[in-house]
């Protein structure tokens, strides 16, 4: 038995000629955080999508927590424990914050086919308790189609915290957010890992964000890893230096 | 303090008791013909209530929920007419083909949903219109089993339910209890669970839900609720025919909804009443009825999008905004 919880191996997608995802070999151990960075188009997104079984990929396979889950459908890899929040906030925008944090809940506990009890009883303390972790609380009656671009992410996150989940997958959660907003959702996510123990890989675009965060780095770029370590090792990497200033470095 | 308990209260608990109030008592109105107009208001009122689990919940329309109007209204009508032609219509058998439209409605629309559920948008609501001019065309060409173009005539209720009062009460009754059931569906875990399809359905399968599975369980609940609705018809209109499978009979409900508004529980039996009361004393004054209807909706959509309802929407946002 392996002791990783995601393990991808010689993962492969193409998208009209185009390798997204090429040979990817991949890894996580349980209770990381780790982040993978690259330029655009360099596959991240794609990544996640074959990961979360949006995408199937050509090839290759993937297991989590020791099954099987390669080319299952989006929702059996949900309900395994796998949530993704996505890169542009994805919600409800026309049910209130708390009926979004709600019903999420209600999903994951096998609710969303209830029909006769009310919803507005059920899941009500671990709403509260996502909607103030994630600082919601204030903003909980208002229409999420309502809120800031920074509020909508949270959102996001409470709706991806909801299911309860054993790995967490972020796409840029901090895109669109101000300093503090980012900070704020910065500091929840690490406490996530370190109190929660949950798994988390993330995607960024903020080189300040992944080094300060994350415990390691993977390198993508045109869809295979350039290298994976530590900050202070893919800091010092001359390769990286080239991919992300153009060799001017 | 009041004005936060007014923001939180659905509005529409107090929209229902008006209109029941107002339905209680609408046979004071002098003559037969109003109870002739509850009734068809009621029975249409509670189709559109179960189109609107579709379109308003759900997030897709359908053109051919008559289907399910219709099949309902055949099942009773088959089971009455031969009951009535031996003269033996009793209350059991009455209210047991009336039951009878439910379950043969809901397996009709389990069969059907099984293949629409499969798409969204134009091509649900287009696969949802073929399949009700499929099952029209059933019962129009298979003469020798529903009488086809002829229809089903000679249906009526057992004895004191044939007084149009009684028929009116008793109708009034099916379509509280079924609007009762309907609202707390639509309240239920399952009720948001169909919002999140609405909103967003690649979130909502993000989440764990086989999104399939929730919009065939929707279209059958909603084929079961229509087909009740179709079975109080035949007794009511003492006969039954194919036009009621139709296309146009589908879009009765989808005007209905967006008279009344497709956001409120109660936005579809308020769109029966505008509907069915302007058909049935518009058309005694010219034969334009629909160019009338036309004209209606023309005006809904341009300049209340959101159907009659939505003013109260738009009347609690104001008094929110002074409140703070």
């Amino acid at each position: 038995m392996s002791p990783s919880i995601l393990e991808v191996r010689d993962l492969n997608k193409v998208f009209g000629g185009i390798s997204a995802t090429k040979n990817v070999d991949f890894d996580l151990a349980p209770g990381a955080k780790e982040a993978i960075i690259g330029p655009n188009g360099a596959g991240k997104s794609t990544f996640f999508a074959l990961v979360s079984g949006y995408h199937r990929p050509d090839t290759g396979s993937i297991r989590f927590d020791g099954k099987e889950i390669t080319g299952q459908k989006p929702h059996e890899i949900a309900r395994l424990g796998i949530s993704r929040a996505f890169q542009v906030s994805n919600i409800f925008p026309r049910l209130t914050v708390e009926e979004n944090v709600r019903s999420a809940i209600q999903v994951r506990r096998g609710k969303a086919f209830d029909l006769f009890s009310r919803a507005d009883m059920v899941g009500l303390e671990r709403t509260e308790e996502i909607l103030s972790l994630c600082n919601l609380s204030p903003k909980r009656s208002r229409p999420a189609g309502e809120l800031s671009q920074g509020d909508k992410k949270k959102l996001e996150l409470s709706l991806a915290l909801a299911g309860q989940p054993k790995l967490l997958l972020l796409d840029e959660p901090t895109a669109g957010m101000s300093i503090e907003e980012t900070k704020e959702t910065m500091e929840l996510v690490d406490r996530l890992n370190a109190t929660f123990g949950l798994t988390i890989l993330f995607t960024e675009h903020d080189m300040a964000v992944v080094f300060n965060h994350a415990q390691r780095i993977t390198l993508l770029h045109r869809g295979q890893i350039i290298m994976t370590g530590t900050p202070a090792e893919v800091r010092a990497n001359e390769q990286v230096q080239k991919i992300y200033l153009g060799g001017q470095a | 303090m009041i004005k936060s308990l007014f923001d939180k209260v659905d509005l529409t608990p107090p929209v229902l008791l008006v209109l029941g109030v107002l339905f209680l008592l609408l046979p004071l109105l002098p003559g037969e013909f109003p109870l002739v107009v509850g009734t068809e208001i009621l029975i249409l009122g509670l189709f559109a209530l179960s189109f609107n689990l579709i379109y308003g919940y759900m997030g897709q329309i359908s053109f051919g929920h008559a289907a399910f109007f219709g099949l309902g209204a055949y099942t009773s009508a088959l089971i009455l007419r031969p009951m009535i032609e031996a003269g033996q219509l009793g209350y059991v058998g009455f209210f047991l083909a009336l039951a009878a439209a439910v379950p043969v409605s809901a397996f009709g629309a389990l069969i059907v949903g099984f293949f629409c559920v499969r798409l969204t948008g134009i091509y649900f609501a287009i696969l949802s219109l073929a399949f009700g001019e499929l099952l029209f065309y059933i019962v129009f060409s298979w003469y020798s089993f529903t009488k086809g173009d002829d229809g089903i005539q000679g249906l009526m209720a057992p004895s004191v339910l044939k007084s149009g009062l009684v028929y009116y009460y008793f109708t009034l009754a099916v379509v509280v209890m079924a609007a009762l059931l309907l609202w707390k569906i639509t309240r239920s875990p399952f009720g948001f669970t169909l919002r999140m399809l609405r909103d967003n359905q690649n979130r909502t399968a993000f989440l764990g839900i086989d999104i399939r599975r929730v919009m065939l369980l929707n279209f059958v609940i909603a084929g079961a609720f229509a087909g009740l609705a179709g079975a109080l018809w035949g007794p009511f209109q003492r006969s039954v025919s194919p036009a009621l499978l139709g296309w146009h009979q589908s879009g009765v409900p989808v005007f209905m909804t967006l008279i009344g508004g497709a956001a409120h529980f109660a936005g579809p039996l308020v769109g029966s009443i505008i509907y069915t009361a302007l058909n049935a004393y518009v058309t005694q004054f010219t034969t334009y009825w629909s160019l009338t209807i036309g004209l209606i909706i023309l005006g809904m959509v341009l300049y209340l999008p959101g159907g009659l309802l939505s003013v109260l929407d738009g009347w609690r946002q104001r008094r929110r905004k002074a409140g703070t």
